[in-house]
């Protein structure tokens, strides 16, 4: 083994496979190593690749729009945690720039098949496959998979390929019909959840990806490589037996957002939910079969639950809180089936929550009958059915929350931002949670800044935006630089640790400082999408609830939470990040941020700067 | 001596893999490693498997050249003697002995005695069978 860093080896290859499945054409393209130092891997390297040459008002669904998968810059190597591949596109949900990742073993698969990323444009002639290994990459026709889920592709893929180690990215009849918040599903339970990633690959006629790698990945200095990561697992309790996240997995929130009052409940109307103790964390560990790790992971978030007959791997806190709490749903069982059934069927189970959740409201104030009211599970289970199909009420329910509420009114009930509907935190117990969700780049998101750990959790005051515009921007930076290395949201890892591991693995030197400009650059990146296409301060707002209505319980009580302060904090918010007061980076803030010329210009020509 | 899991408790990270093939080919690649660990989902629970060298002694006796032998607490090859000939990878019960590239069988050697897949499991699933093994 070297013990001297050797820059010609590297974790980085530097190679894309190009595929257009209109024409069949497959072939490998280099990627400039400008592109990786600028924007690291994963979702930085994605939206570069996104953006290289695109015209930003692509029609979503069109064979124009873009698949981009990428890797982590650290994936396939021993880094905990550091194994997950993004798929970054234009999204039909939300109609901005949209990137998810996905855990299990299918991003080091990609790095063991030679790739650091692919892009995939067209439309094939009819139901196809694409297949990647490092001898073969084809794509074949299976139109008699029309319709099925995806765990039954992915297991049909497997006997018809005859490779049970073989990887899969699947679509279910939600990303065929063209679910606008249809997911992508791997390994059965792990998921591109958000934006309408399913959808993208549906309109491609691309209803599967298959991948198997056995190529070796080399690393800078691989001694070192060792030493550091062995550190930092130990230092930030990635491998700490007691850390909840592996003892109860994301299901803990359950009882924290209880507790501070912020726990989505009957569509956001409260805080607190009185049936909680059914769906938290120690419930679902009392029917817990197995832990479960993605590639790489020494955390194991995982948890295979099977309750009667209903088996997940789950749920995680977000599908309880919108398939659970927010629908009035307090039964264990019946959230396992939720999960399973969005999960195989391939729609998005925050979305189909949050969608059925307004529904139910827009019933009970009498604004439409959609025919289904809070609590009624076996009937929420049914819609999600028919959304994933889009037959009766669900041709209408698959367009999401927003688009109900135009159709419908209730603009206050439809818990969304930009069209995505919020996740599992009422931002009116974690007012930072409030900046975090308007600015994400892709919608109504909690994973660009996760401000409520500190605030609710924390030691900051949750009902004040005195310093929240810095702290979500800060904290918007660091993710994106940590997810841009593919290093999943639950190792609380530090700007220095990440340029570290970078150092010992593609080389180069990261101090902690040149980290962070790396998450700047790549947020400013994502804007410059979205500004070009017209978004700007009028779509970075909250639904009209959170401003109306003051929850009743627990720490929010009493606190109300204005539109007149929630403007001054955007206005600070748009003040640090260099931005103008209407949320448009400016050039010279673009410029100092190394963004290249190239980028800049077509920006500047399209807003006439 | 071979190597033993407490396989309830394997999350499939598969860390122990890498920290195989780091130490042995000094690259990451699972698919060199001389353990490995499968995960299968069924609806009674994920089926967990380990494959690893069980010191069977079958490689040995079966090795016409004497190229692989025992030394009491792992198996050792001598690459010299073999000749590629793969009666030890038919034979090997776990699946888990290969010959790479250059035609050598490679097979667990416990790093010496001091096996890296222990110290990086995650879980201490793996440990070291200190009773004597079958012959």
């Amino acid at each position: 083994m070297s013990s001297k860093i050797n820059s010609e080896v590297s974790s980085f290859f530097g190679k894309m496979l190009v595929v257009d499945l209109t024409s069949g054409k497959i072939k490998d393209k280099q990627l400039p190593r400008e592109w990786v130092d600028l924007y690291t891997g994963q979702k930085g390297l994605g939206s570069r690749i996104l953006m290289e040459d695109f015209d930003v008002e692509t029609d979503p669904l069109s064979p124009d729009n873009r698949i981009i998968l990428t890797t982590g810059i650290m994936t396939g190597t021993i880094v905990s945690c550091s194994a997950k591949l993004a798929m970054t596109t234009k999204s039909p949900q939300t109609g901005t720039i949209s990137d998810g990742s996905v855990g299990g073993h299918i991003g080091a698969e990609l790095k063991y098949a030679g790739y650091d990323a692919v892009m995939i444009t067209g439309k094939a002639p009819e139901l196809s496959y694409l297949h990647i290994d490092p001898d073969t990459r084809e794509i074949h026709s299976i139109p008699e998979f029309k319709g099925l889920g995806t765990f039954d592709t992915e297991d049909k893929l497997k006997v018809l390929t005859g490779d049970d180690k073989l990887k899969v990215l699947a679509i279910g009849p939600g990303g065929e019909n063209l679910v606008p918040f249809s997911c992508v599903s791997s390994e059965r339970y792990r998921q591109l959840g958000r934006g309408g990633m399913g959808a993208v690959m549906g309109s491609k006629n691309l209803k599967a990806i298959t991948i198997r790698g056995w190529l070796d990945v080399a690393v800078a200095d691989i001694k070192k490589c060792m030493k550091i990561s062995m550190a930092a697992h130990i230092k930030d309790g990635v491998i700490d037996p007691e850390n909840e996240i592996y003892t109860l997995g994301t299901s803990c929130l359950v009882d924290y957002s209880q507790e501070s009052g912020l726990l989505p409940t009957r569509n956001f109307s409260e805080g607190r939910f009185p049936e909680y103790q059914n769906i938290n964390g120690e419930s679902f560990k009392t029917v817990r079969l197995n832990k479960k790790a993605c590639f790489s992971c020494g955390i194991a978030c995982g948890n295979y639950v099977k309750d009667g007959d209903a088996v997940v791997e789950g749920p995680e806190f977000e599908t309880i809180a919108l398939c659970g709490s927010s629908i009035g749903v307090g039964s264990r069982a019946d959230i396992i089936r939720m999960n399973a059934v969005c999960d195989d069927l391939g729609i998005d189970t925050i979305s189909a929550g949050g969608t059925i959740a307004y529904m139910m409201e827009a019933t009970e104030k009498g604004l439409h009958n959609f025919g289904i009211h809070f609590g009624e599970a076996e009937k929420a289970y049914k819609y999600m059915e028919d959304i994933s199909f889009r037959r009766g009420i669900g041709e209408e329910a698959s367009r999401g929350s927003k688009w109900l509420a135009e159709k419908y009114g209730g603009d206050d009930y439809a818990i969304n931002v930009k069209g995505m509907e919020l996740p599992g935190y009422d931002p009116r117990g974690s007012w930072g949670m409030g900046i975090a969700y308007v600015s994400a780049p892709r919608g109504g998101c909690h994973l660009t800044a996760y401000p409520v750990g500190e605030e609710a959790w924390g030691t900051l005051d949750p009902f004040t935006f005195e310093g929240k515009g810095k702290l979500v921007a800060d904290m918007q930076n660091s993710q994106f630089v940590k997810f841009s290395m593919g290093v999943c949201d639950f190792w609380p890892i530090d700007d220095a640790t990440i340029g570290s591991l970078y150092e010992v693995t593609v080389g180069g030197e990261w101090p902690a400082e040149k980290v962070y400009t790396v998450g700047e650059r790549i947020f400013n990146l994502q804007r410059m999408f979205n500004v070009m296409l017209g978004f700007d301060r009028r779509e970075d707002t909250l639904p009209g609830r959170f401003y109306k209505e003051i929850l009743k319980e627990g720490p929010p009580k009493d606190h109300a939470m204005t539109k007149e302060a929630f403007d001054n904090a955007m206005n600070e918010y748009y003040s640090y990040r260099g931005w103008d007061d209407i949320g448009r980076p400016t050039i010279e803030k673009l410029k100092s941020l190394g963004i290249e010329e190239k980028l800049i210009s077509a920006y500047a020509e399209k807003l006439g700067f | 001596m071979p190597l033993r899991f407490r396989l309830s408790d394997c999350t499939g990270c598969k860390l122990c893999q890498l920290a195989c093939s780091a130490v042995h080919d000094g690259v990451f690649n699972p698919e060199k490693a001389r353990l490995k660990m499968t995960h299968e989902y069924n609806s009674n629970g994920i089926k967990i498997r380990s494959s690893h060298c069980i010191m069977c002694g079958k490689c040995e006796e079966t090795c016409t050249t004497g190229g692989i032998k025992s030394n009491g607490r792992w198996m050792v090859v001598e690459n010299d003697k073999c000749t590629g000939c793969e009666a030890c990878v038919e034979v090997c019960p776990t699946n888990i002995l290969y010959l790479d590239a250059e035609n050598n069988p490679i097979i667990c050697d416990l790093c010496d005695g001091d096996p890296e897949c222990i110290k990086w499991c995650p879980k201490d699933v793996i440990t070291l069978w200190e009773k004597e093994p079958k012959k």
